[in-house]
């Protein structure tokens, strides 16, 4: 019988689990049942190579002078079907606390939903707000212990706090970086071209707004797997705002209109009398 | 991912009365990378006389230019232009010449006959002629375009009809394909005219 105990997340948190009331608390991690097949090893494989394909998005957010630009589209691809049109990749973690989605969309959803819920329980124990570094470093350290196991997430924290705007990249190999722009997904590169164009750290907030929505267009265009509506938020020190979630389809035709067909004028016969 | 969806495309050719339309998308790209939004996919072979190639981009320009080549040695010979039945025995029968080593491309051929009456028909990549009495579709999205198709497609459209109902399955069947649309273009072919259009799509 294999020993799986080592599988099982850090051992401050099992010692958490261990005491009767966390369950009721949600201290305690949540507990997987593993997959009870003769070769694990293989079936996670597989699990990996399942998800895989599923990174086919855009999503950005960078860091100026007034706070914090949370940008993305809303394809869902699976191989070359669009699976939905209409998916929300801007999760809202707590009212000044945004986290988006790339990679594993059940991944993503539900590890942030954790996240939202123990960082309430760190205001809870500590009288403030957890900063945007405590909550990053709680999914990261989550997303290390489980390591090699399948889940696949490639997702930014971008949030306001008491030392001003943050944004860390954290993905399911274990990885957090703090940065001050980032995107993420297949469409990434051709949002990269555009935003790192157009960026200056003292633009207003509109123009922010309006620069992170045209590199999601960009995307969109170029990318095969990015398309649907770029949804544009924005943080700032009152929290978070929607600040427009605008069709791709239309976008085209509002950047690019179609310049209207001239008619010649035909010569008439003149009349000689 | 298949050499067949490497660049990705969509075809549709329609029935009507006395009249065919055939259509299809604009987009060229490697894979997820949209390259072009102005690849021409369909080529007239004579004025009643279409062919449509869906499959990988360099053998739908190749078997469009041996196609084009073997019908003006035709009409130098024959001095008469080709039949859609003959010509769709042609496209047969190259395809199956290259059994062992195919273009990967599934052409449809859409024409009038001499007395006005249209004629569709597909192959397979190795020359499996396919004859129909309604509608033909190829390319990476054709479950979606059969799909369409099946729903929208009346007998005995008038060329106006026809191309609204050509235009909307196109649209629609692409806009659920990632590497196919970015705009479309149709050709509505009678005895007397060609009327071509180009679709405002989605540029996603």
């Amino acid at each position: 019988m294999l020993d799986l105990r080592v599988l099982e997340p850090c051992s401050l948190q099992s010692s958490l689990a261990a005491c009767a009331d966390s369950q009721v608390l949600g201290t305690a991690p949540p507990t997987f049942k593993l997959p009870a097949v003769a070769d694990l090893d293989g079936f996670q494989k597989a699990a990996v190579q399942m998800v895989k394909p599923a990174k086919g998005t855009t999503t950005l957010a960078f860091v100026f002078k007034h706070g914090v630009i949370v940008a993305a589209d809303s394809r869902a691809s699976m191989g070359n079907y669009i699976s939905s049109q209409t998916v929300k990749k801007i999760l809202e973690i707590n009212r000044y606390l945004l986290g988006t989605m790339a990679g594993g969309a059940a991944d993503c959803q539900f590890w942030q939903r954790n996240l939202g819920t123990r960082c309430r329980l760190h205001e809870l124990a500590n009288k403030r707000r957890i900063s945007v570094a405590g909550a990053s470093k709680l999914l990261a350290n989550t997303l290390y212990s489980y390591r090699g196991m399948g889940l696949s997430m490639g997702t930014m924290i971008a949030g306001w706090d008491e030392s001003g705007p943050g944004l860390y990249y954290v993905d399911s190999e274990g990885g957090r970086v703090e940065g001050k722009r980032f995107s993420v997904g297949s469409g990434s590169t051709y949002a990269y071209g555009v935003l790192d164009t157009g960026f200056r750290f003292d633009m207003t907030v509109d123009e922010a707004v309006e620069l992170a929505r045209r590199a999601i267009y960009h995307a969109t265009f170029r990318d095969g797997a990015s398309g649907g509506v770029a949804s544009v938020y924005y943080v700032g020190p009152q929290g978070f705002k929607k600040m427009s979630g605008d069709d791709v389809g239309e976008l085209h035709y509002k950047y690019y209109p179609v310049p209207e067909a001239t008619v010649e004028a035909e010569m008439e016969d003149v009349t000689t009398s | 991912m298949s050499i067949t969806s490497y660049n990705g495309s969509a075809l549709i050719a329609m029935v009507g009365k006395n009249c065919f339309a055939i259509a299809s998308d604009r987009r060229l790209g490697v894979q997820f990378q949209t390259i072009a939004t102005d690849f021409q996919r369909i080529f007239e072979i004579h004025e009643t006389l279409y062919v449509g190639l869906s499959g990988l981009a360099t053998d739908v320009q190749t078997m469009y230019q041996r196609l084009k080549f073997r019908h003006k040695l035709y009409n130098l010979r024959e001095e008469r232009n080709m039949r859609p039945e003959t010509f769709a025995s042609l496209v047969s029968a190259m395809l199956y010449e290259k059994r062992f080593g195919p273009y990967f491309c599934e052409p449809i051929i859409a024409g009038l006959n001499e007395d006005g009456t249209p004629f569709i028909c597909t192959t397979d990549l190795i020359g499996a002629k396919q004859l129909s009495k309604d509608f033909v579709v190829s390319g990476t999205a054709s479950e979606s375009l059969y799909g369409a198709c099946e729903s929208m497609y009346k007998p005995d459209l008038e060329p106006e009809e026809l191309f609204e109902t050509i235009s909307q399955a196109l649209l629609s069947s692409v806009d659920r394909d990632c590497i196919s649309g970015w705009g479309g273009i149709v050709h509505v072919v009678s005895a007397d005219q060609v009327i071509t259009r180009t679709l405002k799509g989605r540029m996603d």
